[in-house]
């Protein structure tokens, strides 16, 4: 019996400036499940998160995304995040003179203070950040938090990470990993991109990028080990013994 | 036709309704005056502060002293506007806050039917040793039409003394806009910040000229300019810090978002008359980034609510 699929991508092609960046990418994404990207810097990853959450300019030349059973190739980036799909973009922007507060607020529109407060303490961020701005006067790490909780409050059906860990200080790691198993325990499915091995732990299963391919789907210990032992350096070359994962490294 | 107390109530509730603190025209502890045309309806001062009005033929002629070692505790509310849809009104002042005095101003200019007007002010501002004032002018026009407004200042600070001005115009069209600050600190240790936020539509034309010279040793300015330009409007904006003493410091900051067929041009210029000053500018023109737009789209906003957010911001 097939597997229920949250998200379906089969074949998909992007290109920019005349460059094939994903190349006949095909992966799924359960209910429920945490699903982990792993792969080496240039992979394709973030392209990856651009093209599903519906970026123009990483629109596929080729292939089809499927959401919750709907193509949704043809959507836009709005009809993406009302339909249940977002994205925290590995880089937040900052928006001068809006608050912590206002921003929050537009994930969850009828959040009260305590939802508000809720959703930084799991990010181990203080109440008083509510009222600083979202511009220059926070770091990347505190952006990045930010950009986290607003997605825990937001409760999407899919939520796609982008190298989640990034500017994040080791001792808030821990309470970013945990938000991942909450978004998923409160029924959201989490895509999470990174190279970051400790955070691909965290999954249930992986998938492997390299130059624009996915060239392994497996349990997220097996592609952790492939990655850890065949990518650096890259060897491009299958490995012996993958246990339980599939290799597509043509 | 409007009657007098019509007028009134209608100044005063959109005063209220932009940024003015509710029941404060009329109250016993808050100095006021309220102009419309050259009519004074209504003028209220409090001990410490001095008000000398009169009527003009375009206008009012004002001047306000608040004496020494005064502080004025709560904002000094102004409201001046017409209701009609063409004419004119000149607001010549001067202000003078005399040694340790501080006041904060809020100065309500309200045109909401405005379609062929001119507004003009005409502002001397002095500030005595250690005074501290502030001066916040918030603009409400009409969504049609076309209006002059000319707010020119100038502003001479003396020692210790600290010159905070605030000009807003976001709602409604902005017309035809040319503010002309012109400050001088020559006190020593004196503070100067000028900020100016602009929504632009339609065919305005807004023209920002803020220049400080920091005459005095160890003065510091901060001139910001925030503006948005949609449309066909356009927008010029000029932002001069001169440093001419030793130790004189001075930063421009310039953001101009254009949309649609708008066009803006940016002139920072930062000169450093003397060799012990130390001026820095930044200034930036373009479009809200994609970034910033998508980040918020992914959020469930539609293209123009992320624009109206970001926006939303930049003039806050």
């Amino acid at each position: 019996m097939l597997e229920p699929q949250m998200l379906f991508v089969k074949d998909l092609e992007v290109e920019r400036e005349g460059n094939r960046i994903l190349r006949g990418i095909s992966m799924q994404v359960h209910p429920g499940e945490i699903c982990g990207v792993l792969g080496r810097n240039g992979a394709g990853k973030s392209s990856l998160a651009y093209a599903i959450m519906g970026l123009p300019q990483y629109a596929p030349r080729k292939g089809r995304i499927w959401f919750d059973g709907e193509d949704i190739t043809e959507w836009g980036v709005t009809e993406r995040a009302r339909a249940g799909i977002t994205l925290a973009w590995q880089h937040p922007a900052r928006y001068e003179g809006i608050l912590v507060r206002d921003y929050l607020k537009l994930s969850k529109p009828d959040a009260g203070e305590e939802d508000l407060e809720e959703a930084l303490k799991l990010v181990q961020m203080e109440p008083f950040y509510l009222d600083r701005m979202v511009d220059k006067g926070l770091s990347g790490g505190e952006r990045k938090r930010i950009e986290l909780s607003s997605i825990y409050l937001m409760k999407p059906r899919l939520a796609i990470l982008d190298e989640p860990d990034s500017g994040v200080d080791l001792l808030a790691l821990g309470e970013v990993m945990g938000l991942f198993k909450l978004l998923a325990s409160g029924g959201s499915s989490v895509l999470i991109i990174t190279h970051r091995e400790d955070v691909a732990a965290a999954c249930d299963r992986s998938y492997l990028m390299c130059a624009g391919k996915m060239i392994l789907e497996g349990s997220a210990a097996a592609v952790k080990r492939y990655f850890l032992s065949q990518c650096e350096p890259c060897v491009e070359q299958k490995p012996e013994n993958t246990g339980e994962a599939a290799l597509n490294h043509a | 036709m409007h009657n007098l107390s019509e007028e009134y109530k209608t100044l005063v509730s959109i005063a209220e309704r932009t940024g003015g603190q509710p029941g404060s025209f009329g109250a016993e502890d808050v100095i006021y005056i309220v102009v419309h045309g050259n009519r004074i309806l209504a003028s209220h001062a409090l001990p410490g502060v001095l008000i000398e009005a009169s009527e003009t033929g375009d206008g009012i002629d004002a001047r306000i002293i608040v004496q020494a070692g005064t502080k004025v505790a709560k904002p000094v509310h102004l409201c001046f506007g017409h209701l009609a849809d063409s004419g004119r009104q000149v607001i010549r002042s001067r202000i003078f806050l005399e040694e340790g005095s501080s006041a904060e101003f809020q100065a309500h200019c309200i045109f909401p039917n405005a379609i062929e007007f001119l507004h003009a002010m005409e502002g001397e501002i002095h500030l005595g040793p250690g005074s501290a004032f502030s001066y916040r002018e918030v603009h409400v026009h009409g969504p049609e039409g076309r209006i002059d407004v000319r707010p020119v200042s100038r502003v001479r600070i003396d020692e210790r003394a600290v010159y905070r001005g605030d000009f807003t115009l976001v709602e409604g069209r902005v017309g035809n806009l040319a503010i002309d600050i012109d400050v001088e600190a020559h006190g020593r240790r004196s503070r100067v910040e000028v900020t100016s936020k602009i929504y632009g539509k339609f065919d305005d034309f807004c023209q920002v000229r803020d220049i400080v010279r920091l005459t005095g040793a160890e003065s510091t300015a901060l001139i910001k300019a925030r503006v948005v330009l949609k449309d066909r409007s356009q927008g010029k904006f000029l932002g001069l810090v001169d440093g001419a003493a030793p130790g004189a410091r001075g930063h421009v900051d310039c953001t101009e978002v254009v949309q649609g067929e708008a066009r803006a041009v940016a002139s920072p210029v930062v000169q450093a008359s003397h060799p012990e000053a130390e001026v820095t500018h930044e200034a930036a023109i373009g479009r809200i980034a994609d970034e910033k737009i998508q980040g918020l789209m992914a959020k469930g906003l539609s293209a123009d609510a992320a624009i109206d957010f970001v926006v939303s911001g930049l003039l806050r």
